[in-house]
Order: structure tokens, then C-alpha cells, then sequence
């Protein structure tokens, strides 16, 4: 039996999934404690233990779990409220401020009043050390060491906790950074340290100065979050594999992640998308748009046989261009509060109502309407049954919210208000699906929508109408979807190195060294982590552009290509590339393409959970009736009397005609008037337009005949 | 049509659509062209318009393109009459049928739902080159149009879906680089994806409804916009701003005036005043002029007030051609938007009176500069726009410092600096300092934002350098006891140890390779008594090295603690 525990720390709630061979996963909550967020992962085991059959104290039941795979928020928050290291860097003189001046942007270019982000090392603790290299890495002024060290013993006077190094052109040659870094290790042993051509060694100073300081300013925060972390899990008995999720949607040892802080930046909503294809592929779809709706937010993604990667991601208005998965995050969840702007447009968001005091309907004192009160009026949610019965809603004060702010001043009744409400998050949401779909040139009604996140599948149709998409997957796991997404990650490290070059004049000897370089470190990193040779595979992309672009695109390049020096086969995968995301190419034109970064992905192959296929219920789905009640059906904007039915009891095949609900203790499903329901193989709802059978065959017809 | 209700939740709706439709377009712009200008310094804007060439949405990359389609959108409307349709594109420049700068090239397209024109998509964006005398177009020497550019006035280059060659060939037989094809493709490009989008949107809702819909959210808008207008006590309200050179007469010098007349929930802005037309290329165009003055006032209001028709409904804005801000034909026009800066000194020094909590002091002026010559490592012709040393520091206001480093007002931080290891891959320089310049922002209690000092070494020889701009003659103005910022100036330090200073328009020729390029873009305007300057936040600037501890003593009276 191997048990494994996927963990995913959320602002009010821990989530945990556990796996064993052979059983239905099982899904634990337990209340995160962001003081010491270890904490909250204790608890829960203990509840975990406490399941078991028969009941386990936590020490007997530690020792049992094989692997752990922890998503953390430390990191994140660290970066968010502004409360990351004290940080010093030694860059290069005459461009100290890049960090601080960021190019140049205002985002808001008609809000005098927005001012700029504070930056992660202040001025005085910015040194810029004489020594210069050119742009091919040939030294132009040797290193100033004396000027090195006056800046330690300044960082050492000051009490500074990390380090970062950063010079000018370092990405084709790492020696000035190496030889400053020798004296840090020297003269500050306590210091973090971060080396910027250690964690990305490619052109584009702004990105490479912004993505080290980060490493820093997060870097003692996560050690000291992982010291407590491993000190409880073996304060437990816990002698399992631990490993942390990181941005790129792969996992890594505790100790890379001590050394690369940075690339846990989005560790926490990364294991969501990967675990949306496991759910598709049963409907024998390679592709998948995942969201997730919280209180504050909804993250959109798409995966296309993986999720989508992207270089040149940000948090908080700093860049970070290691690779992070592409989630695009909106202000839009339960706890989104409806206003009316000086025009009279009802808006929702991005003002949230959090969890403290939450919506109106919490009865915890919020007096402003949010989207959870319009889906508790609308009738979405049973007020008796939120959080499987756990927490009482108050209908009367989200009533009295919405009358107060929309209703009234607009006119409406409270019910019209908060169909307002829910509409209007809808298109708000619908429009944050595009931003990773059509933006990125996919089409969504080719793809099947993934809703995660309690409150995401009472959503879920209208944004689907919005957006055209035929078919919706709601996993059993959707309320813990990224937990679970965690049990199935990869191992992977990300290199890069900057080789610029024209693709037709390619130095191929150079470019395989570099990429022999690269899949070497990757190889002693999955050594490290006991990855046997058969469980390993090495991924190389290229980044390139029409001569005289400004932006790369990234695409991966299969090997035989390289092997065969075959660089028109490679430019018809860029010019294939480039089509698909900007609707045209250069090929006709015989535009150069040039070569501006190589990158490596080394990938550990992990031991999955076991997709259990559940036996064949019938379509009947009438034994998991369990009541009616009105709720709000926007194709014909009334309220009408509609079938409630008990998630928990609907097996592989039960089949539901739009409109109705189905209930879980984590999750309300509102099957519109233009869909209908049916359950697959894993057990997950499988919502597809009316008319459409032939998007769920899996679930119908086969079985049918296999039954007849 | 008057019988749709409306719904205000659908209102909601179709704002946030088109939003979504011109940010969408403008996505397509950034990925899809190739000069530089266009895809790293967003020299663009894209809108969708009413039938009526209405605005219904934009989206601003650089705000001075704002307010320069919906004119000239009606205005290809009333030209075609009767002869537009399904699948034409048109393109258009022409300053002289509404255009803001002749390198500003749009493209329109008309949007047909069931057989009528019931809306338009639109793309401007600066191209790299439109002929002209000068390669780029900014001809210091230019004093009519024609040895600026190639005027396009309204021209179907597309009609009913079929590309027109001959039109085509004719126009870019006129233009020197073949970049500049390419990324008009790219705007028509961007103007179908528009157009596929709103499509959508009337297939879902049907014309009646989206008709009756818009003119509510055109109401809704203006309302929005009285309201803050409203604020604004009534009255008459006076103000002026300098230019200094026309690229022709040393020592000349001209007068941005304005009367600013804010009755109830309306406000009208009078240039009549204004100085005459330079013999120069320093005038602008009426819609470059109004849409400074539209830009400065929307910095003023509320900023999440939609950019449709019904935002500029309450505004009206009087500039007599023959004037600097709206030359006659056939006048040369390229530096007009340049114009912005001091129209928006005009503006903030007459409003500050009555609205002190919503002006700003002066922002930094513009002074560029343009360098080209052969790439000695390639034998490659190079052009390098100098976004590195342009960006100044933007005016502080009540409550809020200025902004570091933003660059002139027309832009407003929508315009990059270079990558500086891009910058040294792009061009043969080699860049000796980028940094924030200490000192050079207006002290006061809110201080202005930082300007920059630029240094380089050229790479090439015989490089030829076209400056552009002002700010150095005046500095950005303080407000209520606030003070200025620093001058603006390009130095050039020849090898041989001679030091050139070009004009704020110039054309120099055959500078040497070694020549170290210097620049300065300086800070802005300061806000309130400097002596009133948070004690806490001056010690953390002395620290950090941005106000040095003489002007923390002499501006702001500030002694730091034990170097007294």
C-alpha cells in the first residue's frame, strides 16, 4: 500500500487529499494557522490518522505515509505584504537602480495618485561595483573586490540577511558574479545567497536582477517555514519523501527549494492544472481549461497535454522570468463585493469580503453584498447545507445587503439584484477565461472547463454559455483540486542558458555542449533525489524570433531535430508556433529566425495515483434524490422548482437532465437549463449541452450497449 | 429600437465586453508587429466605434493616439457616404482631414451585422517611416507637409474584401522600409480580431438591443463625468505654457494659452489666445492638441470612468487654426504631440487655484534623441530610438510624491526604457550609466519625481544623432512653494576631447565612434513647503542617496541626525 498526502495551505482552509492503492481518495480540511502554517498540516494529519479504520494516533500513523507533497502560500504572502528579507545587492556600477526603476512603468497611466512599488533592496543597500564585461561575456574592467568587500562589511553592519549578485552581461559569462560570491560565502557565511546566473542565467538584466532579488527577499522566510515544516514532521515520525511544489507545476527536494526560494513564487495554485488532464483523459481529451474560484480570487489556466508554461510571469509588480505555470488570476470569488460605480453600473469586485468578515450571509458582521449572498438568495446554496451543514448562512442579512446597495438604488427587486450579481461575476470570470484562451490563441469551446474551488461549479454553466464551451468537468476533488494535483507532479528542474545565434547558422557542436551542460546538472539534481535513469527524461526548447522582433516565443524542439542538425525542421516548428499564437508567420517571407535562449527541463517521473475506474451504476440517478427546492434559471430569468441531489450517492452512468442541483459537502453543482449531467468512470460530473451525448460516449452509449 | 428596455445588468455587460474586445485588439498589436516602437514602447491605440463613428471603447496605450479616431472615424464615414462596405479597410494620416501626426497611421473597418454598418474597429499606431524627407519623418527643416510625409486622407485599400495592389503599391512605393507593411498588417489584423469579437457580441444580443444599450452606457459615462466636473467650482481660469525653439530660429520662443470655463457639469477649454504657427515643424494638429488637453484633464478626474463618447461629451475645446496648437494648411505638423507637455503646464498652472487637490506640478518636458549609423560587428544599419535616456520624473501632487523615471505626460509610464543588455545586443553602444539622478526632483513637502542621468559610449562610426524636444530652457514648475526640477540637456564628449550640446532640435552628423553620449532627463515639479516634508521619509532619502544631505539642509531644512 502506498499512501501519499498532497497538502495545499489556503488562506482559511488547509487542504489535504490522501491516496492509498486501490481506494477512493479522501479529502481533509483542516483551519490553516498563518502565524505557523506547519501547524495547520499537524492537525490535519492528526484528523487523517484519527479516520484510519481502526483510528491511528498521529505517531503510529506517520511513519506509514510514503511521500507528502506540500503546496505553501509563505513565499507568496511574504512577497505580497511587503514582509520578505533585508536584502543587499552587489550589481554592477551605473545601473544600481534598475531594480527600483523597473523600466520606467506606471500601470495606472491615468492614476496620478499610484505610485511605485517599493523595491525588494533599498537604494543604500544597492552596491554597483566596478568591473565590466561586454555583451559576448569578454572582460572590458576587472571586478573591483576591495569595492566588494566595502559593501559586505557595509550589508554586515546593517544586519542584512540575504544576499544578491547581479552584474551586467553575466548571462555569457558567470566569472564576476562567481568571484563576488566567493566573499559573500567568506566574509557573511550566515547570509542567503542568491547569484543570479545560478538561477537564470539568461540576457535581459531587469528580468534576471528582479527574479534574484526575489530569491532573496523570500529565501530565509521559506527556510525558516521549512525548518518548522521538517522539525514537526519528524517530531511525528514522519520519514517519508517530502517534497514542495513549485511554480512550474513540477516538485522539488526541501533542499532545492531552500537554495531556489524563488521558484516557489505560485506553489500554491500550481498543482491545479496538471491535475485537470487526469480528469479529461477519460473522455479521451488531451486538453483542459482548469479554474479555480476562492473567496478573494479565480485563477484560470489551460493545459495542452501539460499545463502552459510562461517566462515572464510577476508577483507584485516585480518580474520574475523563471518559468511559472500560466495562471491568470482575477479579483473575483465568493467573497467579491457588488458596488455600484458613479455611473450606476453594478460592479463585482475586486474588493472582497475575505473570510473575516465575509459575506453578509456569514452572520460574522459583513454588511456588503457578495457573490456567495446573490448564490444563497438565488438559491444555489442550501443555507442548512454550506459546508456540508457545518456553518449556518443567513439568508435574511445577505437579503438585507443586497436591498440595501443594489436593489434599492437600482430599482430591482432583491432577487433581479442578485441575478445581477451572479451575472455580472460571470462575464467578470468568463472574461478572465479568455485572457488564457483566445489571448494565447486557443479557441475554449475546443477545450472541456474544469471548475475547482467550492463555489466554482455553481458558476460554471453560465460562463460556459458565455464562452460557447460544450462540456464541463467538476472532479469529486474539485473543492481540494489542487492537493490532489499535487499526489500527481513531476520532478522537474528548469535550466536556461542565452546562446544567441542565427537558427541557419547554428554552431551545433556549442549548442549541444550547452545542452550537455544543462542535462547534466539536471541529471545530478534527480540522482540527488534517487530518480533511477528509466524514470528520467530531459526536455529541450528553444527560444527564438523573426530577426529584429523583440519578443521570443518558446517551443519545444524534439531532440532528433538537434541530433540530426536539422535547423529547417526547427524553424518549421517556430514558424508553426508562431502561427498558432499570433496568427501568422514570416515562412513565405524567408524571414531569418534567430536563436536567443536554450532551455532544458529535467523531468523524475513520480508514482501516481491509480485512476480506479468505478463500476457501472445505471443511467437511473433517482436514489440520490433528495429534495427540490426553487433556484434562479437565467435562460428565462425566473426562479423555478428544481431537483436537489446528493452527490455523494451517484454513481459511474447516473444521468440528470438540466435544471437541477447536485450537492456534495464541499461542493454545490447548478446544472442549468442548457445542460445536463451525467457521471463518468472517476466518478466526476460530467456536464455537457443538451444534444451533446457524443462529448460523454464513455458514460453512455458504449456502456449502454455493452449492458443490452 | 425604442422599444428595448434596458437592462442594467446587461449594461454592465457590454462594458466590460468591449473592454475586453480593445484590450484584446491591442494584445494582437504587441505580439504581432515588429518596430520596435510599436511592440516595446506601445505607440498605439485600438478602439471600436459606434456606426456612427462614436467612441464606444479604447484601449490607450500611449494617451496622446486617445482622442484622434472617433473624429476622424465620422469623419471617413460622411466621405464614403453611401460607398462603404462589407469588407472594406481604409486606412488613414492625413493631419489635414483630422489626423494627429502623419506618422500615425490608422486603419478602419467597417463592421456589417445583417447588412448594416453598425459599428467600426479601429488601429493607430506610429510607423516607423511615411516618407518624407527624412527617414522616420521628424525633419527639423520641414516647413510644409510634404517634406514631412505621404499623405494618406482617407483611402480603401481593402474593398469589399479584395485587396486593392494598385492603392497598395502606391503608397508603400512612398515609404522606406518594408517593416512598415508588415505592421500595417498587423493593425488590419488587429482590427478582425475586433470585429470577430463584436460580432459575437450582436449575434448573443441582437442590434436593437446593443443600439439602445450603448447610448445608455454613452449616459451613464457622461454622467460620471459631470459629476466630477460638477467639482470643479465655475468660473473662467487662465493659464500658459512655454515652447522653446521652432528647428529653425535660434532664441524663439512661444506661448500656450488657455481659458479654461467650467459652467455646472460642462467645461470648455479656449486657446484663442494661443501664439501663431511656428515656420517650423513645431504645430500641431487639432486633434493632437485636443487630445493633450483631454489626457491632462482625465488625469484630474476619477479614473475609472469609462473612455466612451459619453466621457468627452461634456468637454469642448476651441483652437482657432493658425495657431501652434492647430496649424494651418499646409503647415509642417510632425513635432505637434511634443506639444502636450507645455498644453499641459497651461492646464495644470490655470486649474491649481481652484482644484489644488487634483492638479500636479509640472512634469518633466520630453527631450529625445535618435541615433543610427552602421553596427561595426554585423556591417548592419541600426536605428536607435533613445527611450534610455528620455523618461523624466512626473510633477508631485497633494499627498503624493511624484513619480521616478515615468518620461513626459503624453505617455504617462506607458512608454519602456530599453532592456540595457538588449539595448547592448541592439545597438554597438555600451551603456556607462543608467541611474536615478539624486537631486534632480522639485523639493516640496510632496516632492517631484526623479529624473535620470543616461551615459554611453558609441559604437559606430559616423553616427548620426537627431535630437527632438524641450526641457532645456525651463524646468518642470513647482506648486505652492513647491520647487522645480532640473533642466534637461544631451551632451556629446567627442574623443578628441571637444564637447558638443545640439540644439532641442537638431541633426548632427559623422560623430565618432568613442564619443560618450550624455543625457539627462530631470525630475519634476515639488508640492507644498519643503520645510513641511516628512522629517522621516528625508532621512530615508539622505540614506538612500536620492536627496543629497546639502539640499536636505538648504531645500528642506534638514539636518541629518550627526552631521550636524
Amino acid at each position: 500500500m502506498t499512501l501519499k498526502i498532497g497538502i495545499d495551505v489556503g488562506g482559511t482552509f488547509t487542504d489535504f487529499v490522501v491516496t492509498r492503492d486501490g481506494a477512493e481518495p479522501a479529502i481533509f480540511k483542516s483551519l490553516s494557522t498563518p502565524a505557523d502554517p506547519s501547524i495547520a498540516v499537524v492537525n490535519g494529519l492528526a484528523d487523517i490518522a484519527a479516520s484510519m479504520d481502526p483510528p491511528l494516533s498521529l505517531e503510529a500513523f506517520a511513519p506509514l505515509i510514503d511521500t507528502i507533497v506540500h503546496g505553501t502560500t509563505v513565499t507568496t504572502n511574504a512577497t505580497l505584504t511587503g514582509n520578505g528579507a533585508k536584502c543587499g545587492l552587489l550589481t554592477t556600477e551605473g545601473v544600481r537602480d534598475a531594480l527600483e526603476m523597473r523600466r520606467g512603468v506606471r500601470e495606472e497611466q491615468y492614476n496620478n495618485r499610484y505610485t511605485n512599488v517599493k523595491p525588494l533592496v533599498p537604494r543604500y543597500l544597492r552596491a554597483g561595483i566596478p568591473g565590466r564585461l561586454d555583451r559576448d561575456g569578454n572582460e572590458v574592467a576587472a571586478l573591483d573586490v576591495e569595492e566588494v568587500a566595502r559593501a559586505l562589511e557595509l550589508f554586515r553592519r546593517e544586519g542584512v540577511e540575504a544576499v544578491s549578485i547581479c552584474f551586467m552581461n553575466s548571462f555569457a559569462n558567470p566569472a564576476h558574479e562567481q568571484a563576488a560570491a566567493e566573499l559573500v560565502r567568506r566574509e557573511l557565511p550566515d547570509a542567503y545567497l542568491s547569484v543570479s546566473t545560478d538561477l537564470l542565467p539568461s540576457i535581459r538584466f531587469y528580468e534576471r536582477v528582479s527574479t534574484t532579488a526575489l530569491n532573496s527577499y523570500v529565501g530565509p522566510k521559506l527556510n525558516h517555514y521549512l525548518d518548522q515544516l521538517v522539525g514537526r514532521l519528524e517530531g511525528i515520525g514522519f520519514d517519508g519523501l517530502l517534497l514542495i511544489m513549485q511554480s512550474n507545476g513540477g516538485v522539488i527536494s526541501p533542499q532545492l527549494a531552500r537554495e531556489k526560494a524563488a521558484l516557489t513564487l505560485l506553489s500554491g495554485p500550481a498543482g491545479g492544472p496538471g491535475a485537470g488532464l487526469f480528469y479529461v483523459r477519460t473522455h479521451g481529451q488531451d486538453r483542459c481549461i482548469i479554474t479555480d474560484m476562492g473567496g478573494t480570487s479565480f485563477e484560470a489556466s489551460v493545459a495542452v497535454g501539460t499545463p502552459m508554461i510562461k517566462n515572464d510571469g510577476e508577483i507584485a509588480r516585480h518580474k520574475i522570468a523563471l518559468p511559472m505555470l500560466d495562471i491568470h488570476t482575477i479579483g473575483a470569488g465568493g467573497g467579491s463585493i457588488g458596488w455600484l460605480d458613479e455611473g450606476g453600473l453594478l460592479r463585482m469586485g475586486p474588493q472582497s469580503a475575505g473570510a473575516d468578515p465575509g459575506p453578509a450571509c456569514y452572520g460574522k458582521g459583513g454588511k456588503l453584498p457578495a457573490t456567495t449572498d446573490a448564490n444563497v438568495v438565488l438559491g444555489y446554496l442550501d443555507p442548512e447545507f454550506f459546508a456540508g451543514g457545518k456553518m449556518k448562512l443567513d439568508v435574511a442579512a445577505a437579503r438585507a445587503a443586497i436591498e440595501e446597495h443594489i436593489a434599492t438604488p437600482m430599482g430591482l427587486t432583491v432577487e433581479e439584484a442578485a441575478a445581477g450579481m451572479y451575472r455580472v461575476a460571470c462575464n467578470n470570470m468568463a472574461q478572465g477565461v479568455r485572457e488564457v484562451t483566445i489571448k494565447r490563441g486557443f479557441d475554449p469551446r475546443e477545450f472541456p472547463f474544469i471548475p475547482a474551488g467550492g463555489a466554482g461549479p455553481i458558476h460554471s454553466c453560465l460562463i460556459c454559455d458565455e464562452l460557447e464551451i460544450p462540456l464541463q468537468i467538476v472532479p469529486r476533488e474539485s473543492s481540494v483540486l489542487c492537493a490532489f494535483g499535487m499526489l500527481m507532479s513531476e520532478l522537474k528542474h528548469d535550466f536556461v542558458r542565452t546562446f544567441v545565434s542565427r537558427l541557419d547558422a547554428l554552431d551545433w557542436p556549442k549548442l549541444a555542449q550547452i545542452i550537455g551542460e544543462m542535462a547534466s546538472e539536471g541529471a545530478r539534481q534527480l540522482t540527488e533525489e534517487r530518480i533511477p535513469d528509466a524514470r528520467r527524461r530531459f526536455d529541450v526548447k528553444l527560444d527564438c524570433r523573426y530577426i529584429k522582433q523583440y519578443h521570443e516565443v518558446s517551443f519545444v524542439v524534439p531532440g532528433n531535430l538537434i541530433d540530426a542538425h536539422d535547423s529547417a525542421g526547427i524553424a518549421s516548428a517556430f514558424h508553426a508556433e508562431h502561427n498558432r499564437l499570433y496568427g501568422y508567420s514570416l515562412e513565405q517571407e524567408g524571414t531569418p529566425v534567430e536563436v536567443i535562449n536554450v532551455r532544458v527541463q529535467a523531468i523524475g517521473v513520480t508514482d501516481k495515483p491509480v485512476a480506479r475506474e468505478e463500476p457501472w451504476a445505471g443511467d437511473d440517478a433517482a436514489h440520490a434524490l433528495k429534495g427540490r427546492r426553487a433556484v434562479y434559471i437565467p435562460e428565462t430569468k425566473t426562479f423555478r422548482d428544481v431537483p436537489v441531489y446528493d452527490g455523494h450517492r451517484m454513481g459511474h452512468g447516473n444521468r440528470i437532465d438540466g435544471p437541477a442541483m447536485i450537492e456534495q459537502e464541499t461542493t454545490a453543482i447548478f446544472v442549468s437549463a442548457s445542460y445536463d449531467c451525467v457521471v463518468d468512470a472517476l466518478g466526476s460530473f460530467a456536464l455537457f449541452r443538451k444534444g451533446r451525448e457524443d462529448l460523454v460516449k464513455s458514460c453512455i452509449k458504449d456502456k449502454k450497449e455493452a449492458l443490452a | 429600437m425604442s422599444a428595448v428596455t434596458i437592462d442594467p445588468i446587461l449594461l454592465s455587460v457590454y462594458a466590460r465586453t468591449f473592454r475586453s474586445i480593445t484590450d484584446e485588439m491591442s494584445i494582437s498589436m504587441e505580439q504581432t508587429t515588429r518596430s520596435p516602437i510599436l511592440c516595446e514602447a506601445k505607440d498605439y491605440v485600438t478602439g471600436l466605434y459606434d456606426g456612427d463613428g462614436n467612441m464606444l471603447e479604447q484601449t490607450e496605450n500611449l494617451p496622446i493616439l486617445a482622442f484622434s479616431l472617433a473624429p476622424v472615424c465620422k469623419y471617413i464615414k460622411e466621405f464614403f457616404g453611401d460607398e462603404i462596405y462589407p469588407g472594406d479597410v481604409i486606412f488613414h494620416n492625413d493631419v489635414f482631414s483630422l489626423g494627429n501626426q502623419n506618422n500615425d497611421v490608422a486603419v478602419f473597418k467597417p463592421v456589417f451585422f445583417e447588412g448594416r454598418l453598425v459599428a467600426w474597429t479601429a488601429v493607430k499606431g506610429h510607423q516607423a517611416d511615411i516618407g518624407g524627407n527624412v527617414a522616420g519623418g521628424y525633419n527639423p527643416n520641414a516647413v510644409e507637409v510634404w517634406q514631412e510625409a505621404l499623405r494618406i486622407p482617407p483611402v480603401k485599400v481593402v474593398e469589399k474584401g479584395k485587396l486593392r495592389k494598385d492603392v497598395w503599391n502606391l503608397i508603400f512605393a512612398n515609404v522606406r522600409l518594408d517593416i512598415v507593411q508588415h505592421d500595417m498588417k498587423a493593425e488590419m489584423g488587429a482590427c478582425t480580431v475586433g470585429e470577430r469579437r463584436l460580432l459575437e457580441l450582436l449575434a448573443k444580443y441582437g442590434v436593437p438591443s446593443y443600439e439602445a444599450h450603448k447610448e445608455a452606457l454613452f449616459d451613464a459615462t457622461r454622467k460620471m463625468m459631470e459629476a466630477e466636473i460638477a467639482k470643479i467650482p465655475n468660473g473662467s481660469y487662465s493659464g500658459e505654457g512655454k515652447v522653446f525653439y521652432d528647428g529653425r530660429h535660434v532664441g524663439s520662443k512661444f506661448t500656450i494659452r488657455v481659458d479654461i470655463e467650467v459652467k455646472d457639469k460642462s467645461i470648455r477649454f479656449d486657446y484663442s489666445r494661443t501664439d501663431p504657427q511656428t515656420n517650423g515643424f513645431v504645430n500641431g494638429t487639432f486633434t493632437s492638441s485636443a487630445s493633450a488637453t483631454i489626457l491632462t484633464l482625465l488625469q484630474m478626474v476619477n479614473p475609472d470612468i469609462p473612455h466612451n463618447e459619453g466621457m468627452v461629451q461634456p468637454i469642448e475645446i476651441v483652437i482657432p487654426e493658425g495657431t501652434i496648437l492647430n496649424a494651418a494648411y499646409p503647415k509642417a505638423t510632425t513635432f505637434g504631440n511634443h506639444l502636450c507637455p507645455p498644453n499641459a503646464d497651461a492646464i495644470q498652472r490655470a486649474l491649481a487655484p481652484v482644484m489644488p487637490e487634483r492638479v500636479t506640478a509640472g512634469w518633466n518636458n520630453l527631450l529625445a534623441s535618435l541615433t543610427t549609423g552602421i553596427d561595426p560587428r554585423t556591417n548592419e544599419k541600426y536605428v536607435d530610438i533613445g527611450f534610455m535616456g528620455l523618461k523624466g520624473g512626473s510633477g508631485a501632487m497633494l499627498g503624493t510624491d511624484g513619480y521616478d523615471h515615468i518620461g513626459m505626460i503624453d505617455a504617462s509610464g506607458g512608454v519602456l526604457d530599453q532592456d540595457y543588455e538588449m539595448f547592448e545586443q541592439q545597438t554597438p553602444h555600451r551603456l556607462i550609466r543608467h541611474e536615478l539622478l539624486t537631486d534632480s526632483a522639485g523639493a516640496g513637502e510632496w516632492r517631484g519625481g526623479l529624473g535620470v542621468e543616461t551615459i554611453f559610449e558609441i559604437g559606430s562610426d559616423d553616427t548620426q544623432l537627431v535630437t527632438f524636444g524641450d526641457g532645456d530652457f525651463e524646468p518642470a514648475f513647482g506648486l505652492f512653494g513647491g520647487g522645480s526640477g532640473g533642466l534637461n540637456f544631451i551632451r556629446l564628449h567627442y574623443p578628441d576631447g571637444q564637447t558638443v550640446v545640439p540644439k532641442n532640435k537638431d541633426l548632427i552628423t559623422g560623430v565618432p565612434r568613442g564619443t560618450v553620449y550624455h543625457q539627462v532627463a530631470s525630475g519634476g515639479g515639488g508640492y507644498g513647503d519643503p520645510q513641511r516634508r516628512s522629517r522621516k521619509l528625508l532621512a530615508e532619502e539622505v540614506r538612500n542617496g536620492v536627496i543629497s544631505e546639502k539640499a536636505a539642509r538648504e531645500l528642506y531644512g534638514y539636518e541629518a541626525e550627526g552631521s550636524a
